[in-house]
């Protein structure tokens, strides 16, 4: 029984980085501009976040210390972001090569940085891991539910989930988020009643540069003791998340439980023992993801809905 | 507003660039010439591994014989991109170079042609061609390490100090890796026979020397499952392994340098002479004694391998076992196979292991 609660503890590790940072696409997207620099943006993230808790780790440690980090981490990318929203909406550049640009950027910088920053002049950043939390009081005795969700957890499981809440709550309920809608299906109406699109594009894109940037964060600290200027590719497989889960929070959730679970399987099989003794290669459960992915692509592309206007920079003399 | 944005971003620009510049190594700017060279493989300088192991042996000789060095490190993983780089090196003034990693073994197999005057001490390898017919020149030598037998020590260790679930992470099925597991299993099999136990071992190739969360969810799942103590074998996935660890409360051995200070999970760390070898072979050079043509293989008798065990967690295993140990094995009385012994770790004549291969 314990193997099952070790691999949901450990789907949560895969799941909630891919769902915040492909939220964070998401807003994005539903504005009209593409965000393909969600990997570059994760390590930009991580990387001052892990950072400042290794130039903190003297002084403080725990749950104070990861709060404030995830906001370093909010706050460098946001600043990461606008890059690409001045190239993407006030320079009117592609957004692709925008993107790519800041993906190439990313990780140089962060090798760099720590380089230079470092006194022993070495690229990785150590860490103190004192953020797990060994068992959640009151709820870690619940029974089952106990076990799997509140035991050897992160604080960042939790506001994972309540930036899903909170995200679907200001896409659909929130005048900001019918107007961020407006401005990724229709500039032009948007902005004939009003609406200030640059404006809106600007915040869509500053949204995914903080979620990003704390997806990459939350991303590092649970699976590694150092971090080396690498997300592991999960940028991307957030976009993938982003488009399986056609642009809407709840779904983007179901995909990102979907797709964590088959990484932690693959990984942790071997020691299930009724897959381990199963013909079943690891290769499998990390082949199922995607093909899963280009299963959904080909059954929904017809009613595939992008926002209509993604990608398109908005030029007001073009109505 | 446009104009204060653009400005802005320029300030900020150009601000990072002088506050990166200003910090110049210090080291590169004696002379332009470079004397000592190193070309690191895949990793880093600072791999806490081999790269830096080597480097330290660069380093500390060239400086205490006041001699000018420089590392060099590959753009990609490929051997023109490590030939370029020796061909950098030797531009730059190179009298002597090393190279540690199995990967240099077909590029100081042509470079010791191209620069017959300059001397390459390849660590971890023998220089051969593409079809392995191997061809070492006086200008050249290739440096062995018995893994098979530190691996060996690191068994025994374990399973005297009483480990009875064990794991093997390796990064890639190559020769040295290979060596130091095979020696593991021995080594377990050794001390369970002579303490009438059993135990088990769970033995894997991660197919890669860097971290990933996938190794540290393998890992996790092992301990889970009741493995005690993970040997990791190579560079980077001691990252991943170490965080499961902690998360697990279990324990790690770590490999080729001390790796205790990195996590508090390291009971112990099965340590090459990387630095002793590359200082050994530098000494020769020195004293226009340079081993060329030879293939030097460095165990326990040349005091090539060692188990770190100052830093060590033992309780039960002490120094005086281990000393004991180490003798035998400079006795040469303990037979371990080698990669061209056995097929698969599978097949080695263990009689209280019961190996578990993991795809």
């Amino acid at each position: 029984m314990s193997i099952f609660y070790l691999i949901v503890q450990q789907t949560m590790f895969f799941t909630i980085p891919l769902l915040v940072v492909a939220l964070g696409g998401m807003f994005t997207e539903r504005g009209g501009v593409t965000n393909i620099a969600l990997d570059g943006t994760m390590i930009i993230g991580a990387f001052a976040g892990i950072l400042f808790i290794n130039q903190t780790q003297d002084t403080m440690s725990g749950t104070t210390q990861l709060l404030l980090a995830m906001l370093v981490a909010v706050g460098i990318g946001i600043i990461f972001s606008l890059f690409l929203a001045f190239s993407a909406i006030n320079m009117k550049a592609d957004q692709i090569i925008g993107g790519t640009a800041l993906n190439l950027f990313a990780p140089a910088f962060a090798i760099f940085a720590a380089r230079t920053i470092q006194t022993n002049g070495v690229q990785q950043i150590q860490f103190n891991n004192t953020f797990r939390i060994s068992k959640v009081p009151v709820l870690g005795d619940i029974p089952f539910i106990g076990d799997m969700f509140f035991k050897s957890c992160y604080i960042t499981t939790y506001i994972g989930i309540l930036i899903l809440l909170v995200a679907t709550f200001v896409l659909y309920k929130t005048k900001f988020g019918l107007r961020l809608r407006s401005c990724g299906e229709h500039p032009q109406a948007a902005d004939s009643v009003g609406i200030n699109v640059y404006r809106m594009r600007y915040s869509g894109v500053m949204i995914s540069g903080a979620l990003g940037g704390l997806g990459g964060l939350i991303f590092v600290i649970p699976t590694s003791t150092s971090f080396n200027a690498d997300v592991a590719g999960y940028g991307f497989l957030a976009l993938a998340v982003m488009i399986c889960g056609q642009w809407k929070p709840m779904r983007i959730f179901i995909v990102s439980i979907f797709f964590g679970s088959m990484k932690a399987l693959a990984a942790s099989y071997s020691a299930v023992p009724f897959l381990a003794n199963a013909p079943i290669t690891s290769d499998f459960y990390k082949m199922v993801p995607f093909i899963a992915t280009l299963i959904v692509m080909a059954f929904t592309s017809k009613n595939s809905r992008a926002p209509k206007a993604v990608a398109q920079p908005y030029d007001k003399g073009s109505r | 507003m446009k104009k204060v944005l653009v400005l802005l971003l320029a300030l900020s620009m150009v601000l990072c660039f002088f506050g990166c510049g200003s910090n110049d190594d210090g080291e590169e700017a004696a002379t332009d010439t470079f004397e000592v060279a190193m070309v690191t493989d895949t990793g880093t300088i600072d791999d806490k591994s081999f790269n830096q192991g080597t480097w330290e042996g660069v380093k500390e000789f060239a400086e205490d014989n006041d001699l000018t060095y420089k590392y060099y490190q590959p753009t990609e993983d490929s051997a023109d991109a490590r030939m370029e780089q020796i061909d950098l090196a030797v531009t730059n003034g190179a009298k002597v170079v090393a190279t540690p990693g199995f990967l240099f073994e077909d590029t100081i197999f042509e470079a010791q042609d191209k620069y017959p005057d300059v001397k390459f001490i390849l660590i971890d390898g023998n220089p051969h061609d593409a079809d392995y017919n191997y061809r070492t020149e006086d200008n050249a030598v290739g440096i062995l390490f018995a893994e098979e037998e530190v691996g060996y020590l690191a068994g025994y260790s374990a399973v005297k100090e009483g480990y009875t679930k064990l794991g093997f992470m390796g990064g890639m099925a190559v020769p040295p890796v290979v060596r130091y597991g095979y020696g593991y299993v021995k080594g377990a099999n050794d001390a369970a026979k002579e303490m009438g136990i059993d135990v088990e071992m769970k033995y894997h190739y991660t197919g890669g020397f860097t971290a990933s969360p996938d190794i540290q969810t393998k890992a996790a799942s092992w301990y889970a499952a009741g493995t005690e103590v993970i040997f990791s074998c190579g560079g980077g996935i001691f990252d991943s392994i170490s965080a499961a660890a902690e998360s697990s409360e279990a324990d790690v051995i770590g490999v080729d340098v001390d790796q205790s200070s990195q996590s508090d999970t390291v009971i112990t760390s099965a340590m090459k002479g990387l630095k002793v070898a590359v200082v050994k072979a530098l000494e020769a050079y020195k004293n226009d004694e340079f081993p060329g043509g030879e293939a030097w293989v460095l165990g326990a008798k040349e005091d090539g391998i060692a188990l770190a065990m100052e830093t060590s967690q033992f309780e039960v295993f002490t120094q005086e076992d281990y000393d004991a140990l180490y003798e035998e094995l400079i006795s040469g009385d303990i037979k371990i196979p080698v990669d061209t012994d056995v097929e698969s770790a599978k097949d080695i004549d263990v009689t209280n292991v019961t190996v578990e291969i993991v795809e």
